[in-house]
């Protein structure tokens, strides 16, 4: 048997070596085509940034993708991307659904419950610890290079991760600056708040609001009954109890401290919620919270800030101070959009540490859709070196990755930058609670019913039991 | 005098000829349809989800609760004050609305100078949208630079925390309601003035009555089924008061203006508690059959057969 084996497999055209060459050139005949487009991809006809994921496929694709509505000029950017990456693949077609700024969570939540949600969601980073525990969000470390995640810095990559998975991709992140107008201080007489590059040398607390009582004394002597010492809040909806992520939590969190021991209310303050992640109580209520919250009431109480919210206070130079994303910077940078004052940029006020919380949007895959690795490829091209750079010229708001960063020559030369990346590089993540939805919904109005008058001694302790309660669900 | 006898109306009957029961359910099935889907069914499907517990993350049921939902309701001050608020809200309303109404109904009914101009001035207001008239009342009490403080400051009065107090914000929402909603009842009043005849306030004025009379004695009593139907109408606009809270206070200060709605919507889309929103709807269905109930009971002809 051996030796006819042998003999067989001599040299010469055998008949089923004729068929299965046959049906082999049938077979490259018909994927031809989109093996010469994966070719070209794979040739570096678009730059898909840090995918390393799977071969992408070549059969008909839609993608879905919900997002805020940007300005005009953003939009077009983002829409010239995609008009690039379909010429690129032309088999794959985004469809783009844009909802109002405010309703993105709950309507991410919707989608997820309809069980038809759109590919690609924007997210939060204030929300990986629900997006895994819901299972709404894929694990995206596999689709992205070991270089690609490194280059974002521990503390981004933390708060958009969760039980060591990569749940939404770090898209820019958030700092608050204390910016001030140059002409109302030197108006009212009174200095103006130091301009540090690093964490030292901000105002406290107590500097913060004495010297806005002094600003607002000196103005109103100055016959200035129009302008105020602290512009209202322009985040979320404006006013008080706006957005507890970004900025009220500076209030309360700063008054904390990461060095103290783990059960200390210091330590409790700064971290907002045990360490499971289900209680509050003890963490939002301590004595050290209170007296941020006080701090934060009397700004109101002496008549510093409006009780309620006054669209483009500080832009339209009715406000000698505001806390404001590094966007304002950005866009006072720009010739002719200058505003009609001088201005400056100083730290949040300090407690016991200078706190800046770094939740910030950050695009999602949800979990269930059907082409995890194009919705992944997608992401990556457009948080690719160029797309991203021309995202945060355009939309003013920090780079979440170093090596944009230092592309970025201002990061290296300007204040204003420098401080951002400073607070940036020091900032934490919101409470881990995979409720944080919850959290920051009872939050917002507790920290407006201080504002108002409320005694903060009294509205800590009930919004704490109230979140437990809340939180108990997510057992 | 010739005596004239009244001929009782005469009683319609089914004859062979139109008793076609096919076609009778055929045109009754559209709205029976309509009914069934967009009234019964959400209503039964929020009594079966307030006996469930949902996942927060994609509101699928994980399993029968009984009435732990409503026990979970019990326990929350925020359920307890946002009853009291409803009840608050009715009684402000019925007690603003339908007086307003009905003097605004009596006053247009006289044909007074301007009487055309206020009716489509009110009018107006009912047909504005709810969302933009809070957006515009809330401009109006915004505490630094609203209308109204303005004028108190003109007047060298204290300002307001109109919407900023908790002892101020829900009636400051209730003007507003009453403002924007006080149209329908008074259309009803009006329907009803025009429908009283005119010789019976005509031989009442020739005996001698007094104008106040005739309007407590004549016009009122005959007035009687506009008023069910405008208190029934006020009661379940009250009772369900929901946009301008959300606009205006979104519930504050320290929850003075959440009522049964907004708090059902906060547990639903806040909160990700759709078992324990569900049960505070029933609560409130509740509440507006209970209150309408009375109403109907209070209200009823005890001389009507």
């Amino acid at each position: 048997m051996a030796a006819n084996d042998k003999v067989s497999k001599q040299p010469g055209l055998s008949r089923r070596a004729l068929l299965a060459g046959m049906a082999g050139a049938a077979i490259a005949g018909t994927f031809a085509p989109g093996i010469i487009r994966s070719a070209r991809a794979a040739e570096g006809k678009i730059d898909l940034g840090g995918y390393a994921g799977p071969e992408l496929t070549t059969e008909p694709v839609t993608l879905r993708f919900m997002r805020q509505d940007f300005t005009p000029d953003v939009n077009a950017l983002l829409e010239g991307a995609y008009a690039e990456f379909q010429a690129a693949y032309p088999n794959i077609s985004i469809v783009e659904e844009k909802v109002p700024y405010g309703d993105l969570q709950k309507k991410l939540l919707v989608y997820v419950a309809s069980n038809d949600a759109p590919d690609i969601m924007m997210g939060r980073t204030d929300f990986a610890d629900g997006y895994h525990a819901g299972k709404v969000a894929l694990p995206l470390q596999d689709y992205f290079s070991a270089d690609y995640l490194a280059d974002v810095p521990d503390n981004l990559r933390a708060a958009a991760s969760s039980g060591g998975n990569l749940y939404c991709v770090p898209w820019e992140t958030s700092v608050m600056l204390l910016y001030f107008n140059r002409d109302l201080f030197e108006k009212a007489g009174v200095p103006t708040p130091p301009e540090p590059e690093g964490l030292e040398g901000g105002w406290t607390d107590e500097e913060f609001i004495a010297n806005l009582e002094k600003v607002n004394a000196g103005l109103k002597a100055a016959g200035d009954q129009q302008s105020w010492a602290l512009a209202a809040a322009g985040q979320g909806n404006g006013g008080p109890g706006a957005n507890y992520s970004q900025l009220e939590s500076i209030w309360i969190r700063s008054q904390g401290d990461p060095n103290a021991p783990k059960d200390s209310p210091q330590y409790k303050t700064l971290m907002g919620i045990s360490d499971d992640g289900r209680s509050v109580t003890g963490y939002i209520d301590t004595p050290e919270a209170i007296k941020g919250m006080q701090y934060y009431q009397s700004l109101f109480q002496k008549g510093l800030t409006p009780l309620g919210p006054v669209p483009n206070q500080f832009p339209g130079g009715l406000a000698a101070t505001y806390f404001g994303g590094l966007n304002f910077t950005n866009r006072f940078r720009v010739p002719g959009l200058e505003p009609p004052f001088k201005w400056g940029v100083s730290l949040p006020p300090k407690g016991n540490i200078v706190f800046n919380g770094n939740g910030s949007d950050a695009p999602l895959v949800w979990a269930k859709s059907k082409h995890p690795a194009e919705a992944a490829a997608l992401l990556a091209f457009l948080c690719n070196d160029k797309n991203r750079l021309a995202f945060h010229r355009a939309w003013g708001s920090m780079p979440s990755r170093t090596s944009l960063r230092n592309a970025m020559s201002e990061f290296a030369t300007e204040q204003p930058f420098k401080m951002a990346s400073a607070l940036s590089n020091s900032s934490y993540s919101v409470p881990r609670t995979p409720g944080y939805f919850d959290y920051f919904n009872a939050m917002n109005p507790a920290v407006k019913d201080i504002a108002l008058g409320a005694d903060p001694a009294k509205v800590l302790p009930e919004t704490a039991a109230k979140i437990d309660r809340l939180l108990a669900k997510y057992r | 005098m010739q005596a004239t006898t009244l001929k009782p109306p005469r009683e319609r009957r089914w004859s062979r000829q139109n008793s076609n029961p096919v076609l009778g359910v055929a045109m009754i099935l559209p709205a029976a349809v309509a009914l069934a889907l967009f009234q019964f069914l959400p209503l039964i499907t929020a009594a079966l989800n307030s006996l469930q517990s949902f996942s927060p993350f994609d509101q699928s049921s994980t399993g029968w609760v009984g009435f732990d939902n409503y026990l979970e309701l019990l326990a929350d001050p925020a359920f307890r004050s946002a009853l009291f608020n409803t009840f608050l809200y009715i009684v402000l309303m019925l007690g603003l609305t339908i007086p307003l109404a009905l003097v605004l109904a009596v006053l247009i009914d006289k044909r007074l100078p301007g009487s055309t101009w206020a009716r489509n001035a009110i009018i107006g207001a009912l047909a504005a949208s709810e969302a933009v008239t809070a957006l515009i009342w809330n401009q109006m009490y915004e505490p630094s630079s609203g209308l109204f403080n303005a004028i108190l400051n003109a007047m060298q009065l204290p300002g307001q925390p109109f919407l900023t107090g908790s002892g101020q914000a829900l009636i400051s929402i209730v003007v507003m309601s009453v403002w924007k909603d006080v149209g329908l009842p008074m259309l009803i009043f009006l329907a009803g003035l025009q429908a009283i005849p005119r010789e019976l306030p005509e031989a009442a004025e020739l005996d001698g009555a007094t104008e106040r009379q005739i309007f407590w004695t004549i016009t009122l009593p005959l007035l009687r089924p506009s008023v069910i139907v405008a208190l029934f109408m006020t009661t379940i606009t009250a009772t369900r008061i929901f946009t301008p809270i959300l606009i205006m206070t979104q519930g504050g200060p320290q929850g003075s203006t959440t009522n049964l709605a907004l708090y059902s919507y906060l547990l639903g889309f806040e909160f990700q508690s759709p078992g324990a929103a569900s049960a505070s709807v029933v609560c409130m269905l509740l509440v507006l059959a209970l209150i309408t109930a009375a109403q109907g009971l209070i209200l009823r002809d005890k001389g009507a057969n």
